[in-house]
């Protein structure tokens, strides 16, 4: 929803946070911002220069990520940042840093370069993955067009010369809030993943780069889809990892997974639009196979991801935000309230963090121009590891962010694969030992 | 092209070992000495500083504005005594605690302390022209001040350059207290003109060193050390 204060000189427009975006600052520490990554790796080495006409350029076309976020009496609002900014910086070693809202002339973007790689880091609180993709695939259109190409507008990449559309700005969960019914959140305490925890400043990544066809075709004598058979996998590593580690008792283990609800609610939302859904297994009903597992998460997707279930999901979180009473009372106390449910209960209620942008959709004339693309959820809010999953042409890969030593889940869930037959090539930023 | 023996993947070229189970990578047909680049970047990120100018510019403007009102109302109005140097006083303490989080983050900390001390000794010697004597300012405001910004020195140094475990904490704390209250009665005393002996600082001080000896004590077992550890994790 977007509210105007007319002025004889200036119209300038605010944005209230969405639904998901309002709990994302709240969890706001000075080592801790929910900041994902997108990047892609085009054919050629990056012009720095190019890269920040084409950002300037293409930023305008997008309100709410060229915004930075204020306090007001009772909730958070984005507001049209005229600062200069955001610069392009060539890469580091540790992306997803923790992002203070007052600093990089108050922006909630950082763009990076490096070799053939152009990386965009967002604040959750701007958008979701989607969004995010939007603005990566026109600033890399913008940036190809300077170069002399002929790029077509289409899918993610929008046309930089038209004004932004409503619907593009809109909080579209509230026009889907409108189930009869609110099903309760599950709130069952899950296996953690204990580790040690590597030192301030430090994301050690895992990427695992792997051919479509090969993993297409294992997932099919599973009788399921990529993202069934990738999240039965990290299931299955959770499990062997709890099973090897010593506890008292078993703990269900649950993947947290966000499904882009864009697919179920026309809508052309550039901003949060996306639920949780916590495929598990209950190893304390008994030891599962792997095809158990499968069976199970591909029977639970069929159960939970249509309209009607996540039609009741955003109604439920709608309630809350709706609730006369939670509504006037001061941003300070739910800043409180909201973080120690998060820590106390959202944040214990799922082993692992995976999401599927599935297979990454670019204009005809721009496919020749474009490597590979990348995401990573970025930082964990605890000690767990976090698998982001994207796939381009016939390149998928596996991104596994974490904040602790050990390799354990990634070890186990790619040695699954490599069992089934599948290629893996793996790179890591990790500083190995030998 | 290498793969890791123990885990079957393919290795991108720069990793000299496994990054999944830390298996060293021995390819014969590679030279060891030869570094492929990464395809990551080498150098690490800082998170950027936030630019608190104007919030120091606002806080300078206020003190400023405060001290200036209250010394043209004493000049003009309630000129009985020199009280608007009092309120002076508080500004320049004020700005001068507040200036290294707002406008110098990077300023060491020793320098910090420094500058409390001094505007501090200011604002006491400030009172002398209200109280109309500054004996008690020469022989017991300024050896306190003095004392209290040793120890927070040496305090500060200890816990930026020795171990900073939170039980070594502990042991630095006790025995500033410890030092700070024995000094404070040996400069009472000398300014009361009394024989110097100890006495409320003498129970201070033997609480203090029962606590670490224990502290010591756990410091010293490492099975004591993470027993606690475990208890008090937060």
């Amino acid at each position: 929803m977007t509210s105007q204060k007319n002025d004889k000189t200036e119209r300038k427009e605010w944005y209230k946070l969405d639904l998901s975006a309002i709990v994302y600052p709240t969890l706001q520490r000075k080592d801790f911002s929910s900041v994902y990554r997108l990047s892609v790796v085009l054919k050629e080495p990056i012009q720095p220069d190019i890269l920040q006409q084409a950002v300037d350029i293409a930023l305008k076309r997008f309100p709410t990520y060229k915004a930075a976020i204020h306090k007001g009496l009772f909730w958070r609002y984005l507001e049209p940042n005229t600062r200069p900014g955001p610069f392009v910086q060539p890469d580091i070693k540790n992306p997803c840093m923790p992002m203070p809202f007052k600093a990089n002339n108050h922006y909630l973007i950082r763009i990076y370069y490096h070799r053939c790689r152009i990386a965009l880091e967002a604040h959750h609180s701007l958008g979701d993955g989607t969004g995010g993709m939007c603005v990566l695939q026109t600033i890399t259109a913008v940036y190809l067009r300077l170069l002399g190409h002929e790029i077509s507008c289409g899918g993610f990449v929008l046309d930089v010369n038209e004004k932004p559309d409503p619907e593009e700005l809109e909080d579209a969960y509230l026009r889907y809030a409108n189930a009869k019914v609110r099903p309760p959140r599950p709130g069952e305490k899950t296996y953690r993943v204990r580790g040690t925890k590597e030192p301030f400043y430090t994301l050690n990544i895992i990427d695992g780069i792997l051919s479509v066809k090969e993993v297409a075709a294992v997932a099919s004598k599973y009788n399921a889809t990529i993202t069934e058979y990738l999240n039965a996998c990290l299931l299955y590593a959770l499990m062997q990892k709890q099973e090897n580690e010593w506890h008292r008792k078993l703990r269900p283990v649950k993947i947290a997974m966000p499904v882009n609800l864009r697919r179920f609610f026309p809508s052309k939302t550039l901003r949060n639009f996306i639920t949780m859904v916590y495929p598990s297994i209950d190893p304390r009903l008994g030891e599962y196979t792997f095809e158990e597992i499968i069976t199970q998460v591909h029977y639970y997707m069929r159960y939970y991801i249509n309209n009607k279930f996540l039609r009741g999901d955003i109604t439920t979180n709608a309630a809350t935000q709706q609730n006369p009473v939670i509504r006037i009372v001061p941003l300070f106390i739910k800043d409180f309230v909201v973080r120690f449910f998060y820590t106390k209960v959202q944040d214990k209620n799922s082993s692992a963090g995976l999401t599927n942008m599935g297979a990454i959709k670019v204009p005809e004339n721009m496919k020749p121009f474009i490597e590979r693309f990348d995401i990573y959820m970025g930082q964990p809010f605890s000690s767990r590891t976090n698998c982001a999953i994207a796939s381009f042409e016939d390149i998928l890969t596996i991104n596994f962010a974490s904040s602790i030593k050990e390799a354990d889940i990634e070890r186990l869930f790619f040695c699954k694969l490599i069992k089934d037959g599948i290629h893996v090539k793996i790179e890591s930023n990790r500083e190995t030992e030998f | 092209m290498s793969y890791c023996v123990n885990c079957g993947v393919e290795l991108e070229p720069s990793l000299v070992s496994c990054p999944l189970c830390n298996t060293a990578v021995i390819n014969p047909n590679e030279l060891p000495f030869l570094k492929k680049p990464s395809p990551y970047p080498e150098e690490k990120g800082q998170v950027e500083v936030v630019n608190r100018k104007d919030w120091a510019i606002l806080l300078s403007v206020v003190c400023v504005a405060t001290a200036l009102t209250c010394g043209l109302l004493n000049f003009l109005v309630f000129n009985e005594s020199a009280w608007s140097l009092l309120v002076v006083g508080v500004c320049i303490i004020v700005w001068v605690a507040a200036i290294p989080a707002t406008l110098c983050p990077k300023l060491p900390i020793y320098v910090s302390l420094l500058a409390d001390g001094i505007a501090i000794s200011l604002y006491l010697y400030l009172i002398t022209f209200v109280t109309h004597s500054d004996h008690w300012f020469f022989a017991l405001a300024l050896p306190i001040v003095i004392l209290i910004f040793c120890i927070a020195e040496l305090f500060a140094l200890l816990e930026r350059k020795v171990a900073h475990a939170f039980l070594t904490t502990a042991i630095y704390l006790f025995g500033s207290i410890s030092i700070l209250c024995v000094g404070i009665e040996i400069l009472i005393d000398r300014f009361l003109g009394n024989p110097i002996s100890l006495s409320w600082s003498a129970v201070v001080l033997t609480v203090c060193v029962i606590i670490e000896i224990t502290l010591i004590t756990i410091l010293s077992s490492r099975r004591f050390r993470n027993a606690i550890r475990r208890r008090l994790h937060f």
